[in-house]
């Protein structure tokens, strides 16, 4: 039993607890005909401090409280949403949900139940500094120290944009199969974007930490110097030409490689692309898409990263998983629904915004495994191509198999040194040819903190891996 | 519900006054989202999700601070105010902030916003919906491997603002559409593409229209191949359009961008840009747009401003503090996505002038080139620079569309995107960004391999 002090503010609620509000929607929505229900209620307070040029251009404060319900019976879902966190609220909330449910019934084509373990725990997360201990003054004066020193950094900075976040979450699952559970969070970040100018010639740099933890994770001495990286970053930005476009061998550094292995492949493992037939590895689970040496996982038990957690949103305790073992597709990110349709086990992958969206299988932190060459052996023996670092975005459509990424910059390499550097590369691919392309994979590993968006719904995560080398890329031009 | 959220908007700036605000505001966000998911063919979920809560904006001494909650109680919305005071009073004070926005001028007509029918819509008539388009789909794929992903949406969205300096508004309107999405599968090779259709009004979607194009598009994308690349001209269909225009334009003209220095357009009001041919204008006032509002995010007035006429830049778009900044009229583009979010500014109804023409007409003029269809990049605002994967798109020669692409990236900087637009056609599309019709650019660096 869970009391329900996190709903602090109003007062009828702190006798009732979570576990209870959760079992009135459940029991509702069973009542009424639904075969599975489950609830989350969620509490977050997080808060967004930007420094913009040395003054504050936004400072949000932000409490996020309600509960998410789902409800199914015989292959149909039906999802709503309650900030009414009282018995009636909830208890209403679940018989509506499970009305919408059966109301959908008759139109779904393929039947199917809902399994799965019911895991029942309560996970503390210890933090050394809670950010509710934190006054405001000293997050505005860490943002604001952060935005000095990349503004103190070159005359040639023209402008520059700090943002701190904080968020602390509450989260606590319940499901009609006997799971209740209770989980914390807390994910600190901070980011420094910086332009740097000369003549009419204007670049950009971007910098972040993001971490799982509370405010001491950003006393480490690359938060508290991300300002001075991200405006050396920007003025080296100013030396560095358009790329030419062409066919080349590309090296990717770890947070690109993390990038690629996110879009190019993290994506069409998760498995609601099963059910739906909507990935082109549809048809490789168990087989090839790679070779020997190539391994990539995505592993929500690294303790301190941003995309780690002990529970998923719905519940289901998580692992490791190993998506590709020497080259071979081996595991999908399932949610409860891939699971019980595909006969698989479920490995705690569905994720959720916030208790506003449904869950959906999702990656956490999603990584190529090391292998056995060093980072001057890459480039000695790759002669001529580019070296590609850092990314500005990347996007995906499993369905097509189409990736696309870009690289925030890079290094031409030419007689194997590295030369020139360029911006804003460019690199398009196919995810089923990609893989095979990858002949190199260095020791040394990274990874760099991210906010991933499928289905309208952003989930924090990080992707990373070694420095790595595919062969034949096309890479976009000017 | 009008009542309900001005009555919370005005609480809120009440409390915050009562609490030590200099200027307060509250922007409220009611809203119902009715939803029915397609996978795999079938009809697989639904959702009804009711939103409502309050954003509150506090100003003492010059100093800002914003809050919000997701709920319309006095409680919790009094938390919200005391957070965003205390917010507010250890920010550094932006010297370029005067004040929050006062009422000036009279409400505008904006015919159109809200369809009672679309308001109202129950699972059974949803359900209809998005089974015709799924039927519809199926009926242009039929015989073939193909599993159809489809969506029908609903919202309906009440708006409130209410500020210390009187004003005092709120509205309501609908909006939803109907998307289908279709992956096959031939001989091995498997691709996909979408469609869809977005309006304010119920009656203006048609769902069997949807299905009948994506079926048509779907099968044409088979046998996608890369190509020679080379300097080549591109045909950006209203979807591209929107991406790269829309989003990669839209945000270049928004002042904020432009007085930090961050957007690639700066200091030329009243230059020459852009090519002839492009006329755009951000038009909240339209009819029926599915931007359009009668008042923005801060509750000033809207109206439509003339953003490119014939390749000049005619004005950048404002909200209150950038308006300030620059001493020149606020064209009221002040946005929020929802209570959630400070007002920032974007576009309302971005809406490309339209010549003469379809994507036939146009393949058949240029003779050799790359269609875009759609892609997902956005130039890098700073520099301008353009590096876009064609997501969906084709290779056309002698006057024919040849075949699909497939990995091939279009590069060109915007400055020069802007001076190449050569035509403007006359297919015009609302899509979720804009309203548009395809253009041409006569040159870019196409790589595809």
């Amino acid at each position: 039993m869970f009391k329900a002090v996190i709903l602090a503010g109003n007062a009828a609620l702190m006798a009732i607890s979570m576990e209870n509000l959760a079992q009135a929607a459940i029991e509702a929505a069973l009542r009424v005909g639904a075969t599975f229900a489950d609830v989350r209620i969620e509490n977050t307070t997080s808060t967004i401090i930007e420094m913009s040029d040395g003054v504050t251009r936004r400072a949000v404060s932000s409490h996020l409280k309600g509960a998410g319900i789902r409800a199914f019976v015989d292959g149909a879902w039906a999802f709503g949403q309650t900030t009414d966190l009282t018995l009636k609220g909830m208890q209403v909330a679940g018989e509506s949900v499970a009305r919408l449910a059966l109301a959908t019934r008759s139109k779904v084509r393929e039947r199917f139940d809902i399994n799965g373990p019911a895991f029942r725990d309560h996970v503390k997360l210890t933090v050394k500094r809670h950010f509710h201990d934190v006054g405001m003054e000293e997050k505005m004066a860490f943002a604001k120290q952060i935005d000095s020193q990349a503004r103190e950094y070159d005359s040639r900075i023209a402008n520059t944009r700090t943002v701190y976040g904080d968020s602390w979450t509450e989260l606590y699952v319940a499901n009609s199969l006997g799971t209740s559970v209770y989980i914390e969070n807390s994910l600190p970040r901070i980011i420094s974007v910086t332009t740097a100018k000369e003549g009419s010639n204007r670049q950009r740099a971007f910098k972040s930490v993001g971490v799982r933890g509370g405010f001491e994770a950003m006393e480490t001495d690359e938060a508290q110097t991300l300002g001075t990286q991200s405006a050396e970053l920007a003025v080296n930005l100013l030396s560095s030409v358009a790329a030419k476009g062409g066919v080349y061998d590309v090296v990717m550094d770890p947070v690109l490689n993390g990038v690629m292995v996110h879009e190019a492949f993290g994506h069409a493992c998760e498995a609601d692309n099963w059910p739906a037939h909507t990935t082109v590895l549809e048809d490789r689970v168990g087989k090839e898409v790679g070779p020997e040496h190539l391994n990539i996982s995505d592993d929500p038990t690294l303790p301190g990263l941003r995309g780690s957690f002990e529970y998923d949103w719905e519940g289901t305790r998580t692992r490791k998983r190993y998506l590709v073992r020497k080259g071979v597709l081996t595991e999908l990110l399932h949610s409860l629904e891939t699971a019980s349709r595909l006969g698989m086990e479920p490995n705690g992958a569905a994720r959720a915004q916030s208790f506003m969206y449904m869950p959906i299988p999702r990656m956490s932190n999603t990584f190529m495994e090391p292998g056995d060459w060093t980072f001057e052996e890459l480039i000695e023996e790759t002669r001529h191509g580019i070296l590609l670092c850092k990314f500005n975005y990347g996007y995906t459509d499993p369905s097509k198999g189409q990736f696309m990424f870009q690289a925030s910059h890079g290094y031409l390499i030419e007689n194997g040194e590295l030369g020139q550097m360029v911006r804003d590369v460019s690199l398009a691919g196919q995810i089923l040819e990609v893989l095979s392309k990858v002949d190199a994979v260095a020791s040394d590993f990274e990874l760099e903190a991210g906010t991933c968006g499928k289905n309208g719904q952003g989930v924090p995560d990080m992707s990373g891996g070694p420095h790595a080398r595919v062969r034949d890329i096309p890479v976009g031009g000017m | 519900m009008s009542e309900r959220g001005l009555e919370a908007a005005e609480f809120a700036v009440k409390r915050a006054e009562s609490l030590g605000a200099d200027q307060a505001e509250a922007y409220v966000g009611i809203s119902r989202t009715f939803s029915i998911d397609v996978e795999n063919s079938a009809i697989k979920s639904a959702a009804e999700k009711r939103d409502a809560g309050c954003g509150v904006r506090c100003v003492v001494a010059g100093r800002v601070g914003f809050a919000y909650v997701t709920t319309l109680d006095d409680n919790d919305i009094t938390q919200a105010v005391t957070n965003a005071l205390s917010l507010a009073r250890v920010s550094v004070p932006d010297p370029d902030f005067s004040t929050l926005p006062s009422v000036t001028g009279s409400s505008p007509r904006v015919n159109g916003l809200y369809d009672r029918a679309m308001a109202e819509i129950d699972s059974e008539s949803a359900t209809e919906i998005v089974t015709r388009v799924v039927d519809s789909t199926a009926a242009g794929l039929e015989g073939r491997d193909f599993a159809i992903e489809a969506q029908v949406k609903v919202h309906t969205r009440h708006v409130a603002v209410a500020n210390s300096l009187g004003i005092h508004h709120s509205y309501e309107g609908t909006f939803g559409y109907v998307y289908s999405s279709p992956t096959i599968k031939v001989d091995g090779e498997q691709t996909s593409t979408f469609d869809y259709e977005i309006s304010r009004r119920l009656n203006r979607l048609n769902p069997e229209a949807v299905g009948k194009r994506v079926a048509e598009m779907v099968l044409s994308m088979l046998g996608a191949r890369s190509i020679e690349g080379g300097t080549l001209p591109v045909i950006l269909e209203p979807e591209a359009v929107s991406v790269i225009l829309g989003s990669g334009f839209g945000a270049a003209v928004n002042a904020e961008e432009v007085q930090f220095g961050r957007s690639y357009i700066s200091d030329a009001l009243g230059d020459e840009i852009a090519s002839l041919e492009l006329t755009i204008v951000d038009d909240a006032l339209l009819e029926g747009g599915v931007g359009s509002r009668p008042f923005d995010a801060e509750g000033v007035f809207s109206q439509r401003t003339v953003i490119l006429e014939k390749g000049v830049l005619k004005s950048l778009l404002h909200n209150s503090y950038t308006s300030q900044k620059d001493g020149v009229e606020n064209t009221a583009n002040a946005s929020r996505g929802s209570y959630m979010n400070l007002p920032s500014i974007s576009t309302s109804n971005f809406v490309v002038r339209s010549e003469r023409g379809s994507v036939d007409d146009l393949v058949q003029e240029f003779g050799r080139g790359v269609i875009c269809r759609d892609t997902g990049d956005r130039p890098n605002m700073t520099t301008g620079d353009l590096s876009a994967m064609i997501m969906e798109g084709f290779y056309f020669e002698n006057g024919d569309i040849k075949h699909p692409l497939k990995n091939t990236l279009i590069g060109i900087n915007m400055r020069d995107l802007l001076k190449r637009v050569v035509r403007v056609g006359g297919d015009v599309r609302q899509t979720s960004g804009a309203i548009t019709p395809s253009i041409v650019i006569e040159s870019a660096t196409v790589t595809s391999g």
